[in-house]
């Protein structure tokens, strides 16, 4: 390297480099940060300069191995300048196809980048929506960079601000120049550089020893911003300080890293190196008499080191730990000589302020929080990576628009930025603005720029308990508060994370947290608490509910959730012990298992939502979940339901007191099931001619053919029920009225079938049914009611149910389904949807109807306009937003719509039953009363339409509370978590079979038997396919029921044939 | 001289001088474990708690690091400063029950009880023995080791130091050292060593002098007996781990 002597020569040597003609050829630009070498990048490469070299191509390709470029999600990736084609997640053997393609000039349209569950390729980086929204001024030059060539940097008008620096060395401009561009300190806690550089000028009145210290000591959990600068180009940072030295009179500065980053480490030594070579370090600095060394200092991994004051411990080799400021650093620092500490953010955000001026670099951002910001953007969300973004830019922005939302469709709870010491903002507060005064009024911190993203799987006691692990330990200890402190909020967290936690725990953690927050000694222990302080400000219900009902809507506390397929079922079912059962083939048992929970097993078996699937540990740990619905379908096919002989409770001859049920649903016949097991005399009432609610009348027969309905309900009812159909409430009775015929309490459970307006012109013609009647006439009275060409309107269950039903009645041509938002947010179970898809529906997505046509009274079109998704709603999905002259029409004989349904209480609210502003029942949610005494409500009645299983969960609870009220006893009582207490023997798998194992998928009747006829689709599973499933579970049971003293025995396999009893 | 007030006085001292010393010199009782005004000033133990500026923009600091600066404003007895305090008292008291300095000081500040889990440690890490052997007795023999919960004192890799010269002087200035007094013991009601002034920790700690005075704190710790707790304490370590 050319050792330079001067100004004038640093000038023409930048001159030199700049004027060489941009070269023409495409160049491969490959990422090997950290993160592109951990997902394989090394081999990447490898094969890319192989390839180059036989087939002979140095003259036609360059290749630039760089730093990284933010998108490590798509790690290893290629992108091909000049066009800017990007390769994502390539495997060796796609690179001689890309080498090839480049080489010919063309793209590889396969593997270019493609978000999840999309088709279209984008063909420019620039218009991927990762980048789009991005400003990239700092992280920018790390695609332009190869690290270790200070000459990419120059070319890359590197080293310009340091030839204006070092032509005009008086540090007033700098500091003026760096004041005026309103850059604020990026390690977190946002004090104006320009304000510190002036002060640390006029301390010590330039006469002593300054030093400048690189705060590169980034520690926090999922934060990795610091690190791939100093990876990805270090003479930013190298010219940042030198321009800082200048600036405050600085003749020595440190770069403190983390030895924990080798890389950065290397590629930073390597710059120092050249730069001392070329004499723009050193002693007299190009010849202006200026002197400025820097030093390397390795971190040894602790976390507080970041803190300035136990830096400079640090840095002067004692142990690190802070000490009361004053005096700041800027009087009194390393050595007690005045220091200056930035961050590698800051710092590397200089040479652009001096390069372009103040006020150019002012334009970005909002005013008080100017340019751009570097987020580690991890944890749920779609597209890790790091993005650079301007101040002032929302949290949604970020999260939805760059980070590309949930994974899989989940829905985000929360993101929590600033690390360990930062706080948790949930959802609802996306809107907010990035900048430092915006996120600390939320009670979060900016911090180095770690956003932490938590969807719904992510438990926020969990998250707290977390990073008070972290900060138990890395706290230094010297003040009492922060060590004592962080370690009690870990125990009151761990109780509360455990089932052991009280209301007390809750008030006890606030008021430590706030303590803590004011007492401690540095801004660990100030900032410590906020975690704690943010999830119980935006998420105490959380807290509340593992307190108080034992649950962790997560899944995630071990202690409350025990097997997460029991947890997860509102009935308690054991899903797991009756697939143990099945593995080992005892079915009788696996059939007591599930009838123990469930009075209607056959019923679920087949259209119940499964939410134990949902949360099926074998699923969320990324493979399939097990087919638990399909097994208990093939459980209750192939036993014989006399096998369970429910629990009678004896009333010791006492006579109880009888009880009144209205409505013959699933919760009505439930509570009257478990009421009649306990002795009392049980009278059903249902408006309808036969029992069954919507399990009758909305679920068509080819999901749950009749006579299984039927047999299911004739056993429940036995002789302390007694059954009265045709009997209407508000008609033919009253709540008042069955009190006053000597029931003793009611329990109303009349369901929702009042359906919901479109609000459309054009809503009564003819043709145009709520779908709740169009099922109805079906199932009841075999009336068959659509004819022609049918819309459907909707994206629910009974959307969906409309859909197909109609696709099999005679004179039907054609049916389409109509929703306004996007497939992903159907809320109809996927598998329907599928089926539909597969019998002949057709899927329109994005439309809203906005009118409806009719000829003679009789519906004959449908005015539709197009949706695009906007902004993410409460509920977490993209609210659809009409685009305007999108709009189109579409003929339709029969309209059926199905945008909800609502329950009929206008009868129940005359009879002093309180009715909420939803029109549903209101009730006590844990023990189902209303406000009269002995009246209890439960089912879609109370929770508006919802699924099956919730409606029999309702049922259940009602009964309890009934008895509880009838006894005299307290009707809330303390709840446990309900954990796996039955230990059946696991069974063994070998390796191979665990290798091939698969989600067992039932089979189905074929498409045309289908279409012609309401014979059940779905068929059992097989025994080999039942029994294969029923051994790929994980047991979560086990962690909690392995017997002691068995624990030795447990290495032994018991083969499944051998079978002998739990 | 630096001008400022404390609680409402206006107060004039010379530069350098802490508002701990400020308040103590005027007569402002401020409570503290890990200082001595023999030794530099440390923050540990964040007893000295006091309010400086204005609120809303007034925050808490420790009064024994802080030095006075002009037109300062403390107030050493607020609300803020006693709900903290009362919260570092009930740490103390969670972790060091058996120290009479903790007791006293909890009567004192009129805290009734404790809401943690009880834990009988035998160090509140104040540092004054490590200073104490740093600064006054030039030794540097011992000094803390590790960080968070698993911070220690003790002498490098826990081998007798050449550099200890027995003084004795850490044990003299600690404010909580178990080794002090065992507390009342099976067979007898008192250890008896506060009788005799030979304290039974000289036996851990071989030929240390020991500038013990006799206390009574045995006979106030009733209820929380040593031999009783260290049963209770093992007996439920694996639970806490």
């Amino acid at each position: 390297m050319q050792k330079l002597s001067s100004v004038d020569e640093l000038k023409n040597f930048r001159r030199l480099i700049l004027d060489e003609p941009e070269e023409e050829k495409p160049c491969l630009v490959i990422c090997a940060g950290t993160g592109g070498q951990a997902s394989g990048s090394n081999d990447i490469i490898r094969v890319v300069k192989r390839e180059i070299l036989e087939k002979n191509l140095q003259e036609e390709l360059s290749l630039r191995i760089t730093g990284c470029q933010g998108f490590c999600e798509m790690d290893p990736f290629i992108l091909v300048e000049p066009e800017l084609n990007l390769y994502t997640r390539l495997k060796m053997e796609d690179v001689p196809r890309i080498i090839d393609a480049v080489a010919e000039g063309r793209v590889v349209e396969d593997l270019l980048y493609r978000p999840a569950g999309e088709n279209k390729p984008y063909h420019c980086q620039k218009d991927i929506p990762f980048f789009k929204k991005q400003t990239r001024t700092i992280l920018g030059s790390n695609q332009k960079v190869d690290p270790i060539r200070t000459y990419d940097y120059i070319r890359r008008d590197g080293y310009a601000a340091l030839e204006k620096v070092l032509s005009n060395p008086e540090p007033t401009w700098i500091i003026e120049e760096v004041k005026r561009s309103g850059l604020r300190g990026r390690g977190g806690a946002g004090f104006p550089t320009g304000k510190k550089w002036e002060l640390a000028r006029a301390s010590g009145n330039g006469a002593t020893q300054k030093y400048l210290v690189c705060n590169a000591d980034e520690g926090d959990p999922g934060a990795y911003m610091d690190r791939s600068l100093l990876e990805g180009n270090p003479h930013a940072i190298i010219e940042g300080m030198l321009i800082g030295g200048i600036a405050i009179g600085a003749t020595k500065g440190f770069i403190y890293v983390r030895s924990e980053y080798p890389l950065a480490i290397k590629h930073t030594l390597i710059a120092l190196r050249q730069l001392r070579e070329m004499g723009l370090l050193g002693k007299n600095i190009l010849g202006t008499g200026i002197d400025f060394e820097i030093e390397i200092v390795r971190g040894a991994g602790a976390f507080v080191c970041g803190e300035e004051t136990a830096l400079i411990r640090s840095i002067e080799g004692l142990m690190g730990e802070p000490r009361q400021r004053p005096p700041y650093p800027i009087q009194k620092g390393i050595h007690g000589k005045p220091t200056v500490i930035n961050n590698v953010e800051t710092l590397a955000n200089i040479p652009v302020i001096i390069r372009e001026g103040a006020d150019e670099y002012a334009k970005i951002g909002v005013p008080g929080n100017t340019g751009t910001k570097i987020f580690s953007l991890v944890g749920k969300i779609r597209n890790t990576g790091l993005v650079e973004v301007p101040m002032g830019i929302t949290l949604g922005e970020i999260v939805y628009d760059i980070g590309g939302g949930g994974i899989g469709g989940a829905k985000i709870k929360a993101v929590q930025t600033g690390g360990p010491s930062g706080g948790c903002i949930p959802a609802s507060r996306f809107d907010l603005p990035v900048d430092y005064d915006s996120l600390t009024e939320a009670g979060s911190i900016m911090g180095s720029g770690g956003m932490i993203v938590m969807d719904e799987n992510t438990c926020m006691v969990d998250v707290a308990k977390y990073f008070m692990n972290f900060l138990k330990d890395e706290s230094c200890g010297k003040c009492y508060t922060c060590r004592k402190g962080t370690q009690r909020m870990y125990e009151l967290l761990d109780d509360i994370s455990k089932g052991k936690g009280t209301l007390a725990h809750l008030d006890l953690l606030e008021e430590l947290a706030i303590a803590v927050k004011e007492s401690s000694m540095c801004g660990l222990g100030q900032t410590a608490p906020n975690p704690v302080l943010s999830t119980l400000r935006y998420f105490r219900d959380e807290y509340e509910e593992h307190i108080l009902q034992k649950r962790c809507r997560a899944f995630v506390c071990k202690d409350l959730v025990g097997a997460p397929c029991q947890s997860a079922c509102p009935l308690d079912t054991e899903a797991w012990r009756y697939v143990a059962h099945i593995a080992r083939g005892e079915y009788e048992d696996a059939y007591r298992v599930i009838r123990e929970a469930n009075p209607f097993p056959s019923v679920c078996a087949r259209v119940c939502s499964h939410p134990c699937e949902d949360k099926c540990r074998s699923g969320t740990l990324g493979g399939q979940p097990i087919a638990i619905r399909a097994l208990k379908r093939f459980i209750t096919d192939r036993v014989d339901p006399s096998v369970y002989e429910p629990k009678r409770i004896s009333t010791n001859g006492k006579e109880m007191p009888p009880v009144a049920v209205v409505g013959a649903g699933p919760a009505g016949l439930t509570a009257a099931h478990y009421l009649s097991l306990h002795g009392y005399k049980v009278t059903v009432f249902e408006a309808d001619r036969e029992p069954g609610g919507m399990l009758v009348s909305a679920i068509p027969p080819y999901r749950l053919p009749h006579d299984v309905l039927r047999r299911e309900i004739e056993a429940l009812i036995d002789e302390n029920i007694s059954l009265k159909c045709n009997q209407v409430l508000g008609r033919d009775f009253s709540v008042d009225s069955l009190l006053g015929d000597g029931f003793k309490s009611v329990f109303l459970a009349i369901g929702a079938h009042k359906s919901r307006h479109l609000n459309v012109e054009g809503e009564d013609s003819e043709g145009v049914f709520p779908a709740i009647d169009f099922l109805k006439a079906f199932n009841m009275r075999n009336e068959k009611l659509a004819r022609g060409r049918v819309g459907v309107i909707g994206g629910g269950n009974s959307a969906v149910d409309a859909a197909r039903v109609a696709l099999r009645q005679d004179g039907v041509e054609s049916v389409t389904l109509l929703y306004r938002r996007t497939r992903r947010e159907m809320p109809a179970l996927s598998d329907e949807v599928d089926a539909a898809i597969e019998e002949g529906v057709k899927l329109e997505t994005l439309v809203s109807p906005s009118a409806i046509h009719q000829e003679a009274g009789r519906v004959t079109a449908v005015d539709f306009i197009r949706n695009r998704l906007g902004d993410v709603d409460s509920s977490g999905r993209r609210r659809p937003v009409p685009i305007e002259g999108s709009e189109f029409t579409l003929p339709f004989d029969t309209l059926i719509v199905t945008i909800g349904e609502i329950p009929d209480t206008d009868s129940v609210s005359g009879m002093g039953v309180e009715v909420n502003a939803r029109g549903t029942l209101a009730v006590d949610e844990e023990t189902l009363s209303t406000n009269r005494p002995g009246v209890f409500a439960g089912g879609d009645v109370v929770t508006g339409p919802n699924t099956v299983v919730e409606a029999i969960a309702a049922g259940k609870k009602a009964a309890v509370m009934i008895d509880r009220y009838l006894r005299g006893e307290e009707l809330k009582q303390p709840v446990q978590a309900k954990l796996p207490e039955v230990y059946v023997e696991p069974v063994m798998l070998d390796e191979e079979e665990l290798a091939a194992a698969e989600r067992a998928e039932p089979p189905a009747i074929s498409v045309e038997q289908r279409t012609h006829s309401f014979d059940e689709v779905e068929m059992p599973l097989s025994v080999e396919a039942a029994t294969s499933e029923a051994r790929r579970c994980l047991r979560c049971d086990l962690e909690f029921t392995q017997p002691k003293e068995e624990k030795t025995s447990v290495e032994v396999p018991v083969s499944a044939d051998k079978g002998g009893s739990a | 001289m630096i001008n400022l007030k404390i609680n409402g006085l206006d107060v004039s001292v010379e530069e350098g001088t802490t508002i701990l010393e400020a308040a103590r010199f005027i007569g402002f009782p401020i409570p503290t474990l890990c200082h001595n005004d023999g030794l530099s000033p440390y923050g540990a133990c964040r007893l000295c708690l006091v309010e400086i500026g204005e609120p809303p923009r007034s925050k808490l600091v420790t009064s024994c690091t802080y030095p006075v600066e002009e037109g300062l404003i403390v107030r050493t007895d607020t609300e803020r400063v006693i709900r903290t305090r009362k919260m570092v008292i009930e740490l103390l008291l969670a972790s060091s029950p058996m120290s009479k300095t903790i007791q006293d000081l909890a009567s004192k500040y009129d805290v009734h009880q404790q809401r943690f889990k009880q834990e009988f440690e035998e160090c509140i890490m104040c540092g004054l023995c490590t200073r104490m052997c740093e600064e006054q007795m030039m030794a540097k023999a011992i000094g803390f080791r590790g960080r968070g919960q698993n911070r220690s004192i003790g002498t490098p890799f826990d081998i007798t130091s050449e550099e200890c010269r027995r003084c004795g002087a850490c044990m003299y200035i600690c404010p909580i050292c178990m080794a002090r007094c065992q507390g009342p013991q099976e067979e007898s009601p008192l250890c008896n060593a506060c009788l005799n002034l030979s304290p039974p920790c000289v036996e851990t700690y071989g030929q240390k002098m020991c500038y013990m005075d006799p206390c009574v704190a045995c006979e106030l710790a009733g209820p929380y007996r040593k031999d009783k707790q260290r049963k209770e304490k093992e007996e439920s370590a694996p639970v806490a781990r």
